[in-house]
């Protein structure tokens, strides 16, 4: 048995599932493993991420899965879970051995390791979308507008394009606190990320003299929003889960 | 067109508080159905799925910016809040007020765009005109490329509706109640006509601008999300057959993108109005809306749905599960082989879940753990569906037995519980009666001590 030592990023596990390949390995006695914990009888390969050969996978599985299952499976690595790994390793071979038309990679989800595959990238998705939808903007000193977040996943590359698309002429910065990163967007150019160190963590922000205004113009509106007569706190609930709350200017 | 700016008279804060007050109880409310993307210049995109940007304490979701333009209304119709002869605060928005308002919560992700309604200040025409012109301000002078979403006022001069739906996204014309009668008794202003013209209108030109596109693929575009409108369920006598009727013609002959249901609320008190001790009609508004959803997704008629003798939904069931159990001879539906409109007729199994499986069942057989995955709902569905032939549990096919199961909590078919048993309980079940009958038994009876 072979284990391919990976560390979480998309680079080296793509880099492994080239090397998997590469190295002709018997598909189904290999494993991708985001840990160190020791497996009995196995050969440890330590993965070295390397950007030719994560360009490469990438364009192979984009040509034959189709641009929407390729994200599926970014999507997928970006999850919280240390079975990641091996659920896109099996579910690319398993696509590739069948020869699967673009667009049908996820096609039969009652296969364990698509199924799973599947699960983390729409549990992905999902938080993206509630990125989308509850991440707040307030406006610094300097005009630059600022959000801290704080997802369960790693979310903030399927951000990024979102926002530098919707709020092109604006300077932003969105910032997720669980990994110390930094989404930042200056006016009309490129977006990218900044990994910062413990020390980078932004401490004490100067906001606008106009954002307290429109923050409590929010809250006013919010609130009397609200029909009385239908209240429902578990709806709310439901579709508004309380971890965001937090981030939100509204529920301060 | 001279437009009076009264200034001083009302801070923002108090001004944004009374319109949106006056606006929350219009539903027709989303950011969906138009895919634009940023073109750099301007802020704002729109993304097909709409998205919703919070929650209000009822529940609903917050995605536009929802206020009137004004509330200062000539109308007297007897359910609106805003009607001429009630006693509350008005106020009127200038457009660059609104402008700012909508750019500001815009750029800090608050909201997805606007939605602007008014009431009747001075004409339908002259208010359309303001709404024209607040629309036009932000398009154009501030620049906003989200989403914007109008009211046509209805009487208001066709010109004027057009130049309108050239910048909006979405433009909807409130049917307000279900029939002309209805409309007659609590809105003594409004005509049936009058609503529905602007909708042909609107209608008529989303067609020809379709057109348009396809000839010149840079014209401008006509109300690119369609329209909507909305009904108020509760207010007037109408049955839900009705309902989903007109429901149903205002979806094929006016190609509407969306019907919105709003449960009544008695906010006028007035005496032509039913009273609603327990509150507005929630659960008939829920049940409107599923079978809505049955009648755009699922190819359901309304007449399958509900006839003149059956006219309202089941209170216990949800309208597809009512359909299932009235037609008993068309299932179990074999999930292996059943074609795509089949399966959609199985309650628990949605659009998505039908799409997976006929995309699963190609690499093989499926079972009932797969459903599960899949994300079939099996605990409504297992009375309808066989895996290869089978049924998940030994059910009857039977409709009290299913209508017994699928309403009541303690009945339900307890999962992974084997060896359950399908028969109903019945006196004669009793074990004492199978008890022979002791001696000192008889002997009581005999003397009359038992």
């Amino acid at each position: 048995m072979t284990v391919y030592r990976c560390v979480d990023t998309l680079e080296s596990v793509f880099t492994a599932i080239y090397l998997a390949y590469e190295e002709k390995r018997d598909h189904g006695d290999t494993i991708l493993s985001l840990t160190n914990d020791p497996i009995l009888f196995a050969e440890d390969v330590e993965v070295r991420p390397d950007e030719e050969k994560t360009r490469k996978v990438m364009n192979t599985l984009k040509r034959r899965f189709g641009e929407e299952d390729c994200l599926r499976l970014c999507m997928a690595l970006a999850a919280n879970d240390t079975e990641k790994a091996q659920a896109v390793y099996r579910t690319v071979v398993e696509g590739l051995r069948r020869g699967c038309r673009p667009g049908h990679l996820f096609d039969n989800l009652a296969d364990d390791n698509i199924h799973r595959a599947f699960a983390l990238a729409r549990g992905v998705s999902t938080e993206a979308g509630h990125q989308k939808q509850f991440l707040r903007f307030q406006e610094l000193e300097n005009g630059v507008l600022y959000s801290r977040i704080g997802p369960k996943n790693d979310v903030m590359v399927f951000l990024m394009p979102h926002f530098a698309d919707r709020l092109s002429i604006e300077n932003f910065m969105i910032y997720d606190e669980k990994r110390n990163l930094f989404g930042i967007h200056p006016a009309g150019k490129a977006w990218y990320l900044l990994r910062g160190e413990e020390a980078d963590r932004p401490g004490q922000l100067q906001y606008s003299a106009q954002e307290p205004v429109y923050q409590e113009l929010f809250r006013h509106f919010c609130h009397t929003i609200t029909i009385k007569e239908r209240k429902n706190a578990k709806l709310q609930k439901g579709m508004l889960p309380l971890r965001f709350r937090e981030y939100m200017v509204e529920f301060l | 067109m001279e437009y009076m700016v009264r200034e001083g008279e009302m801070p923002l804060t108090d001004k944004l508080q009374v319109l949106t007050d006056a606006a929350k109880y219009d539903v027709a409310c989303t950011s969906s159905g138009v895919e634009r993307k940023g073109d750099g210049r301007s802020i704002g995109n729109c993304v097909a799925a709409g998205i919703c940007h919070s929650f209000s304490g009822d529940g609903r979701c917050i995605s536009l910016l929802k206020i009137l333009l004004t509330n200062e209304c000539i109308f007297d119709c007897k359910y609106c809040r805003n009607r001429h002869s009630s006693d509350i605060p008005r106020a009127t928005f200038t457009p660059e007020e609104i402008c700012t308002l909508t750019m500001e919560f815009y750029r800090r992700n608050y909201i997805e765009g606007l939605f602007l309604s008014s009431g009747i200040l001075r004409s339908p025409t002259f208010t359309m005109e303001l709404i024209y012109r607040t629309v036009w301000l932000l398009r154009n002078q501030y620049r906003f490329n989200g989403y914007v979403h109008v009211k046509a006022i209805p009487g208001a001069d066709p010109e004027v509706i057009e130049r309108t739906g050239y910048l909006a996204d979405r433009m909807s014309v409130n049917l307000e109640l279900p029939t002309a009668e209805g409309l007659r008794t609590l809105a003594p202003n409004k005509h049936r006509k009058n609503i529905l013209t602007p909708m042909r209108q609107i209608q008529n030109g989303i067609q020809a601008n379709k057109n348009d596109l396809i000839l010149y693929r840079n014209a401008p575009k006509f109300v690119a999300g369609g329209q909507s409108t909305q009904m108020i369920v509760g207010a007037t006598p109408e049955s839900d057959y009705q309902i989903i009727n007109v429901a149903e013609g205002l979806y094929r002959k006016f190609g509407l993108k969306r019907v919105f249901y709003s449960a009544f609320v008695n906010v006028t008190g007035d005496k032509s109005l039913p009273a609603l001790p327990g509150g507005p009609p929630l659960l008939r508004e829920h049940r409107l809306y599923q079978a809505d959803w049955l009648l755009r997704f699922y190819g359901f008629r309304a007449e399958e749905l509900l006839d003149e003798k059956r006219p309202f939904f089941n209170v216990m069931l949800d309208p597809k599960e009512d359909w299932a159990v009235r037609h008993l001879g068309d299932f179990p539906v074999e999930i292996n082989r059943a074609p795509m409109d089949r399966l959609l007729r199985v309650p628990g199994i949605g659009v998505k879940s039908a799409q997976r499986i006929v995309a699963a069942r190609r690499s093989g057989n499926l079972t009932f753990q797969d459903l599960k995955k899949i994300g079939v709902v099996l605990k409504r569905a297992l009375y309808f569906i066989t895996c290869s032939g089978r049924m998940m549990y030994p059910v009857k096919l039977d409709e009290d037995y299913i209508v017994r199961n699928l309403t009541s909590e303690k009945d339900r078919v307890q999962f992974g519980s084997d060896g359950m048993t399908y028969r109903q309980m019945s006196l004669f079940d009793d074990e004492m009666f199978s008890r022979p009958v002791t001696v000192t038994e008889k002997q009581q009876v005999a003397v009359g001590q038992l």
